[in-house]
């Protein structure tokens, strides 16, 4: 197998690539700005030079040449190299800032330039913490400054798009924004204008940065040059906590971080899943977070006449339905699950009424066609349409729904969390001659019209599974305290700094930020019933309830799904969504 | 954008020679952006969409092309733009007393365009004919060498009246003949 020396050990590789990439595979330290795995490579930080060097051979007597040490002679190449564009060779000797001095010099100085025109704003920076410029800067970089002069001012604070603010002081010109334009979303959108030590990057004169994708950039910029119109200013990176979770916004559910401080959600970013969207996410998506803090429903609602909703208690809530239940026979019940809500609600949901008597379950897809791109944004508004469908409930159309209901005249409507008010053409009138109980997560027009709203967990709260467009099942972390859980208690929750070393009279500390409210699996174990099959503990025993019923979610668990980032499932022909 | 400015027939068909002869568009941007640049007298947003569209190159792409280079203008310049050049060489032989004379004949300063539209003078760094300093050039063409204030005076004259510099040919001292 071929072979390569890095700083005097010996790494055998299979697959060609670039040394960079090979170290970083193996764990190796190396720093560098411009290199991203998913881009093309430029090397114009210069900031992973390496010293390299090929054996001499002998091509007469086909041997490498040997030294009096009895060595390979190398033959170094005559500057230093950077490694993210150097191909592997076999015989390769590299040697970096460990084991040459002049290639330590070389980084100390490189980041001294970088650092001429670079602001000493990291107070005030909303990379800080995050930043390889801070970090490499610590590991490798001069301690103080040479530069006596004054830096080059550039423009600050410049909105390039509705969503990314440019502070052209603090870029380095590593275009990796630019390569992501052309290259990943294809919209061509930014690049570098003027030259030297006056260049930054912008876009067209009078356009907007709108790219649909338009945020990677600022996961991708390694300083603070790019920054979130949405998140600038608001936490520090070391004050939250990280936690995996799932875009929940779109069909395509693509893995994400959720990073919350005081219960609150502050932004979403992709997290790497080869398998779904690489290293990037939609913009729609990261604004999942308003969903999740913004306008929640706390506390059940009951609808006790025709004047409007008020605050009841969950015993109060369990005992209305359980007398609404009573009052009617079970095909006189209308069951609507929802592809926004996870596999593990739906199926609570279908199991509770099956226990009852309903035999039809039906739920209706959220697609808008056309809005798709191909890339991470699907036609489906939905995270869960393929594991509603898994779960053996029919699909119909916003006709089919209001007929049904016109027609049926169902006594009790049971709505998964959906606002089918909101977008079809659904409207009170025609559920005013029935009882409808609504779990949903934050107030809508379906939850307003509903005659008993039961609060329920969004995915930030939970740990579910959604099964996206393409057949992938992935799950969910808590990442969000509800008033009744404990992210000391529960191992799964993430523990940031503050919440290890903060108290709950901490003065940013509010209990506002947790919402009243439970998964709705949780609601159906609370309520009385004959059967024993509701006894569910957590989602977790849920999945192997449904691993063990479904055949398309054969073999699937919460310990797989961690494991391989979610799990490809093989949907039926029929199952699958209709391409739009 | 004041203007909008477009391509006939026949820019078109001279812009369709000069991409026939690149493998790929973007080859293809700075002879156009020339072609574009001698056609309106400079490369603004406008110009610049226009070039961007007429190739179906990035505006982004073209915008960068054009702040990169010196030679290419962002805004709207006089029929002639004059680079003076202020650089070591010049300096030293009075190229800030010409570049003082130009701006006080003309009544602007060194980035600034007569009201009249025929001159832009600009401050410009090394233009590599040091051996003729001090010197200046004339909307990215002619070098005018060895300046004095009545060649300048000529000069100005002379394009006033829609005359264009003659190439000046300055043999080096090393290869006149018999030295």
């Amino acid at each position: 197998m071929p072979e390569i020396y890095i700083d005097n050990k010996r790494y055998e590789f299979e697959k060609p690539g670039k040394v960079l990439q090979f170290m970083l595979d193996k764990g190796l330290d190396l720093p560098f700005f411009c290199y991203h795995p998913s881009l093309s490579i430029p090397a114009n930080c210069r900031q992973c030079v390496v010293k390299a060097g090929m054996p001499v051979f002998d091509r007469e007597k086909k041997v490498f040449e040997i030294d009096d040490e009895g060595n390979r002679v190398i033959r170094y190449f005559p500057k230093l190299m950077t490694a993210c564009s150097l191909d592997l060779a076999d015989g390769l000797v590299i040697h970096t800032h460990e084991t040459d001095e002049l290639v330590k010099e070389a980084q100390a100085d490189n980041l001294e330039f970088i650092l001429i025109n670079h602001p000493l704003d990291c107070p005030i920076c909303d990379q800080a913490g995050e930043c390889p410029l801070q970090i490499l800067t610590y590991k490798y970089g001069p301690e103080g400054s040479r530069f006596e002069h004054k830096k080059v001012h550039k423009p600050k604070a410049i909105q390039l798009g509705p969503r990314v603010i440019l502070d052209a002081e603090r870029c380095i010109n590593c275009t990796r924004c630019v390569r992501f334009t052309d290259e990943i979303s294809k919209t061509y959108q930014l690049t570098i204008i003027s030259r030297g030590d006056k260049n930054y990057p912008t876009t067209a004169n009078g356009r907007e940065f709108d790219d649909p994708y338009s945020l990677n950039t600022v996961d991708i910029c390694p300083v603070g040059a790019l920054t979130s119109a949405d998140f600038r200013f608001k936490a520090r990176v070391w004050e939250m906590n990280q936690t995996p979770s799932v875009d929940i916004t779109n069909g395509k559910g693509c893995s994400t971080w959720l990073w919350t401080r005081d219960n609150l959600v502050l932004r979403v970013t992709p997290r790497f899943n080869e398998a779904v969207n690489d290293h990037w996410m939609p913009d729609a998506g990261r604004l999942a977070y308003r969903k999740f803090n913004e306008n929640r429903i706390s506390r059940p609602h009951l609808r006790p006449d025709d004047a409007g909703q008020v605050r009841t208690s969950w015993n109060n809530a369990q005992l209305t339905l359980q007398e609404e239940l009573e009052k009617v026979t079970a095909d006189e019940i209308l069951v609507i699950g929802s592809p926004h809500a996870s596999v593990e609600d739906n199926y609570a949901l279908r199991t509770y009424f099956g226990n009852l008597g309903v035999s039809r379950f039906r739920f209706l897809p959220h697609t808008e066609p056309g809005t798709g791109d191909g890339f991470l944004i699907s036609d489906d508004q939905a995270p869960n349409t393929n594991g509603v469908k898994g779960l053996g409930f029919d699909e119909i159309d916003e006709k089919s729904l209001i007929k049904l209901i016109e027609t049926g005249k169902p006594k009790i409507i049971a709505i998964l969390d959906d606002d089918l008010l909101g977008r079809t053409a659904l409207t009170e009138e025609h559920l005013a001659s029935s009882w409808m109980i609504v779990w949903g997560t934050n107030h809508n027009d379906t939850t307003r019209a509903a005659n008993l709203v039961v609060p329920v967990t969004t995915a930030a709260e939970h740990a579910a599974s959604y099964v996206n467009v393409d057949g992938r099942i992935q799950r969910t972390v808590p990442a969000k305290e509800t008033l009744y859980t404990n992210r000391r208690l529960n191992l799964e929750m993430s523990m940031g700094r503050l919440d290890h070393y903060g108290t709950k009279f901490d003065n940013w500390v509010s209990d506002a930020n947790r919402i009243d409210c439970i998964p709705a699996w949780e609601f159906f174990t609370r309520m009385k019933s004959d059967s024993d099959t509701i006894a569910w503990e957590s989602s977790r025993q849920i999945m192997e309830d449904i691993a063990g019923t479904f055949p398309v979610f054969r073999e699937v668990s919460y310990d797989r799904m961690d494991e391989e980032n979610g799990i490809q499932l093989k949907l039926e022909q029929d199952s699958e969504v209709k391409p739009a | 954008m004041a203007e909008t400015y477009t391509f006939t027939a026949k820019d078109l068909k001279e812009i369709e020679k000069i991409t026939a002869k690149y493998p790929d568009k973007l080859s293809a941007v700075l002879p156009a952006l020339w072609y574009a640049q001698d056609k309106f007298g400079h490369s603004d947003p406008s110009v610049q969409q226009l070039v961007a569209k007429t190739l179906g190159v990035p505006e982004a792409h073209i915008r960068g092309v054009v702040s990169f280079y010196t030679q290419f203008y962002e805004k709207p310049m006089g029929r002639n733009v004059l680079d003076v050049c202020t650089c070591l060489s010049c300096q030293v032989s009075g190229g800030y007393d010409m570049l003082h004379y130009i701006e006080e004949k003309l009544g602007i300063k060194a980035g600034e365009t007569t009201p009249d539209g025929e001159f832009s003078v600009q401050s410009v760094e090394c233009l590599g004919a040091c051996g003729y300093a001090p010197m200046l050039q004339v909307t990215n063409d002619k070098f005018v060498n060895h300046l004095t204030r009545e060649k300048v005076d000529k000069l100005i004259e002379d394009l006033r009246a829609g005359k264009k510099p003659d190439f000046e040919s300055n043999p080096m001292p090393q290869h006149e003949k018999g030295s």
